[in-house]
């Protein structure tokens, strides 16, 4: 196969970085022609954030928007109003936000350890059956865990009744749950950075004596952290995203998350709530759009290595 | 963990953001700590911390152990458990195996919540498994002599007091003093059993009892509040014979005791209906192992009110999902769709994106980062929340949308506009994506290229199409294949924008017209009407058998795989 780029690794820095310095205009052009080369480029652009920003637009208004619906209102509300926040917070909203970072850290933090650990032996050791459960990590990759949401359900209640800590209706039992699809998924896109890192450093400090724990923790770890921050953003959005298992397993509301909790504003139990359930979509992305924006040359790179976001 | 954050701190000259470290500032790092860990090295205190997580690991599968037991799992379970701590222990506790010490924590969960799941799901399929069909045979039995409890003209009675736990009024558990009048004995009554006043010592004012086991006499009114727990509280007689009978109350100060008209007759495998004043055999429901349930023969149909037990049915829910006309139009209907969804998303986030990226991929274009901040924006938001945005604006007659446009669209009723509703909502989620892989596939592409096309006499259509697209393809074949198979089973962009909907008229089960595969096996099983398992785990292999076939093409793409067989 031939390749205009090397994918295998994400080794690439920021396009846009690495972009060299454009060469300074030497002459202004005729505006016809800028609007040929150029001038096009801005109105198109601004199409594409047009689509892209509306939905956003809109619902920030329709936050402080007094009516409570998504229609027939001004961009700027007139008055801007609290009173959809008052209304949120008048439910347990900030329960199922708390709820939601519990499973979205817990998830977050075990997917990171749990994959480094694995991406570490992958990368590092040579063993039997190496490469047949390599293969088969690349096989679990193509088949969604959520797809045998009935069984997972099934064994919830089951599990529940033993252990109400982890069985359905708990938020433990939904950490497990992406636990378990943890390896299938990162794996690959971690040992794949792992390999770049030179194994001659570890080799020398075998040689002065240092443990595998200590290789791992102290030398290859602080190393890698960028893929690290990469697979925790994603397996937290992940968890946090995942309306699905959370919907089944879920089934009170002192333990509903953000997606079971803000369904109720717009599904009939709260009697189609728009305003309030606006509130509460921006009070939940801004940490998250944050937290994206601020890893987002990661991303970048990252993406191109070939983790897909939900 | 925190040893190797601390470590590293602001080191000299960390690595570039994604960009593999330099043998340099890794020479410098590795000469700072080697003081740090000469003085552990392989010592005491490594020993110390690993026996502790392993004594941890040992109390909490014991407890563990203990639990199930003492709750009555089936001996499998424990002893499963003890074998896979006895397997934990004896990976960690000697030497060697290290690959094995870094891989079982997370080969365990992928054991215990994929790989199992999955097999599950395959056994379910061919089960009856449903909300009718949830119970184990026993529990089924239980249940239909539970539910033929009856009070006898010449029932026993007893005068009651309420009595509640002082904590806990609303919630709490709730239990009855007895007093046997006939033979002048009392007792405690609780869900769990009878229990004899000289066990429970109670404590007597004025000739009443007022306390007793933690429990207090409850004053009228809070046992006016909670009169529906009160009415609902069954007392058995023997915990462990369900056809002795139960106490239950009849006003809120006397109860009497109720029997079973049910029997279970081992040798005919049927309940039998008994006359309690007679003694007299009043009608025999057979057990009926195919289908899970106790038969009436007067109608051919199951007992009311006694839910069925789940039986191996072999292949008659694939039998039931291909030849049923009322299951199979709706389910061929969901699979074609679901191509053409998952297909017309890839290629419409595909052009979108990459129209984007060749209009930003000029560099005189002024803050361009400020542009690419902005447009992935969608990307970022959580879909769950857009998602629903999305619905709110399509709604037919208060969405934003219908506010702005000419017309009442309707947007998400009709099947077709909500077909195309969903594939808009999901080229807006999609489009950053393949905007971001495209651009920097576009810079990649060497510019003499494109020289060397324009001196040739190439127009800006030919160079896009002799040029770009081929080379942009070779990258991007792989992520247009991960996005067809992640589209394929895009729950959030179907479920929370339709629901599914609009309804597909006369079919067996809840399906509409914009049910994706995934969807549309959440309905059959947790959807209004659904609570079919079995015929859900037959729709959800089949998704895994199309995703296998996709990932088979994925496959061949996908370039680590040639890194396996080195």
């Amino acid at each position: 196969m031939t390749s205009v780029r090397e994918p295998t690794t994400p080794t690439k820095t920021d396009p846009l970085e690495a972009q060299p310095t454009p060469p300074p205009q030497e002459r202004r052009l005729p505006f016809s022609r800028w609007m040929g080369q150029v001038g096009w480029r801005y109105l198109v652009g601004l199409l594409g954030l047009l689509f892209a920003l509306f939905p956003v637009v809109w619902s920030v208004s329709a936050a402080f928007n007094p009516t409570g619906s998504l229609a027939a209102q001004q961009l700027i509300p007139d008055p801007v109003s609290t009173v959809n926040f008052q209304e949120l917070f008048a439910r347990p909203f900030w329960r199922w936000f708390s709820n939601s970072m519990i499973v979205g850290i817990s998830a977050s933090v075990g997917t990171v350890f749990l994959t480094a650990m694995s991406a570490f032996v992958y990368s590092r050791m040579r063993f039997r059956g190496r490469q047949l459960s390599l293969l088969g990590l690349l096989l679990l990759q193509m088949l969604p865990q959520f797809l045998a949401i009935v069984a997972l359900f099934l064994i919830m209640i089951e599990l529940g009744r033993f252990f109400p800590e982890i069985g359905l209706n708990s938020l433990g039992g939904l950490i497990l749950i992406y636990l378990g699809g943890a390896l299938g998924l990162n794996t690959w896109l971690m040992k794949g950075f792992f390999d770049s890192v030179p194994k001659e450093l570890d080799e020398s400090a075998k040689v002065d004596g240092a443990s595998h724990a200590q290789i791992f923790f102290t030398i290859i770890l602080p190393l890698v952290k960028p893929i690290l921050a990469i697979v925790a953003l994603f397996s937290f959005i992940i968890a946090l995203n995942d309306f699905l298992v959370q919907s089944v397993l879920l089934t009170s509301e002192e333990v509903y998350t953000l997606p079971v909790g803000l369904y109720l504003f717009i599904d009939q139990d709260y009697g189609a709530r728009w305003g309030p359930f606006a509130a509460g979509a921006l009070i939940t992305a801004i940490p998250v759009v944050l937290l994206f924006l601020s890893l987002q040359r990661y991303i970048v790179s990252g993406l191109t290595a070939g983790s897909v976001k939900g | 963990m925190s040893q190797a954050a601390g470590g590293s701190g602001p080191g000299p000259s960390g690595p570039g953001p994604l960009g593999p470290p330099s043998q340099e500032s890794l020479g410098a790092r590795f000469q700072a700590q080697r003081g740090w860990w000469s003085r552990f090295g392989d010592s005491a205190l490594g020993v110390v911390v690993k026996l502790a997580a392993l004594a941890a690991f040992i109390a909490l599968a014991l407890a563990m152990i203990v639990r199930m037991v003492s709750l009555g799992a089936p001996m499998w379970a424990p002893a499963l458990t003890g074998l896979a701590t006895l397997g934990i222990v004896w990976v960690y506790l000697g030497r060697g195996k290290l690959p094995l010490k870094y891989l079982v924590p997370g080969l365990a969960f992928l054991l215990l919540f994929q790989l199992f799941p999955f097999g599950y799901t395959i056994y379910i399929a061919f089960t009856n498994y449903s909300i009718a069909n949830n119970l184990s045979y026993e529990q089924s039995i239980e249940r239909g002599i539970a539910e033929s409890m009856q009070t006898p003209e010449d029932a026993p009675e007893f005068s009651v007091t309420p009595m509640i736990e002082p904590d806990d009024l609303e919630q709490g558990e709730i239990a009855l003093w007895m007093v046997d009048e006939e033979d002048d004995e009392e007792f405690l009554g609780t869900a769990d059993g009878l229990q004899p006043a000289a066990e429970v010592d109670p404590v007597v004012e004025d000739g009443e009892v007022v306390e007793a086991e933690g429990f207090e006499r409850a004053s009228l009114g809070d046992a006016q509040d909670r009169l529906e727990d009160f009415e609902e509280l069954r007392i058995p007689l023997d915990p462990d014979d369900e056809e002795t009978g139960e106490v239950r109350l009849v006003t809120l100060s006397r109860a009497s005791v109720s029997e079973p008209t049910r029997q279970f007759d081992e040798e005919r495998d049927a309940l039998v209906q008994i006359d309690l004043d007679t003694g007299e055999e009043e009608a025999v429901y057979p057990a009926d192992h195919d289908r899970g349930f106790f038969i009436d023969p007067d109608t051919g149909q199951r007992i009311a009110g006694v839910p069925g037990w789940r039986t191996w049915i072999g292949a008659d829910n694939w039998v039931r999902a291909f030849t049923s006309e009322t299951i199979r139009g709706p389910f061929l209907q969901v699979l074609v769709w679901t191509y053409i969804f998952a297909g017309a998303s890839t290629l419409l986030t595909f052009a979108l994106g990459l129209g984007l990226a060749i209009t930003f991929n000029e560099s005189r274009i002024k803050g361009r980062k400020l542009w690419r901040a902005l447009l992935i924006i969608p990307y970022a938001l959580p879909t769950f929340l857009t998602a629903l945005i999305w619905r709110g604006m399509m709604n037919r007659s208060f969405g934003v949308l219908n506010d702005i446009l000419p017309g009442q669209i309707p947007w998400l009723v009709d099947p077709t506009w909500a077909q195309f509703s969903v594939i808009l909502v999901n080229l807006w989620f999609g489009f950053p994506y393949m905007f971001l892989i495209t651009f920097g596939a576009l810079q990649s592409i060497p510019a003499d290229l494109y020289e060397a096309a324009k001196v040739d006499g190439a127009g800006p259509v030919g160079r896009l199409r002799r040029i770009t697209l081929p080379l942009l393809l070779v990258t991007t074949a792989p992520v247009l294949l991960a996005t067809f198979a992640f589209n394929f089973n895009n729950f959030n962009a179907i479920f929370l924008v339709t629901g599914g909907n609009p309804p597909i008229s006369g079919a067996a089960t809840p399906v509409g017209h914009t049910d994706i595969l995934i969807s549309y096996t959440y309905r059959i099983a947790f959807g209004a009407g659904g609570g079919d398992y079995g015929l859900a785990s037959v729709v959800a292999l089949v998704t895994f058998a199309m995703v296998a076939i996709i990932s088979v093409f994925a496959f061949r793409y996908i370039r680590p795989l040639e890194e396996v067989y080195q």
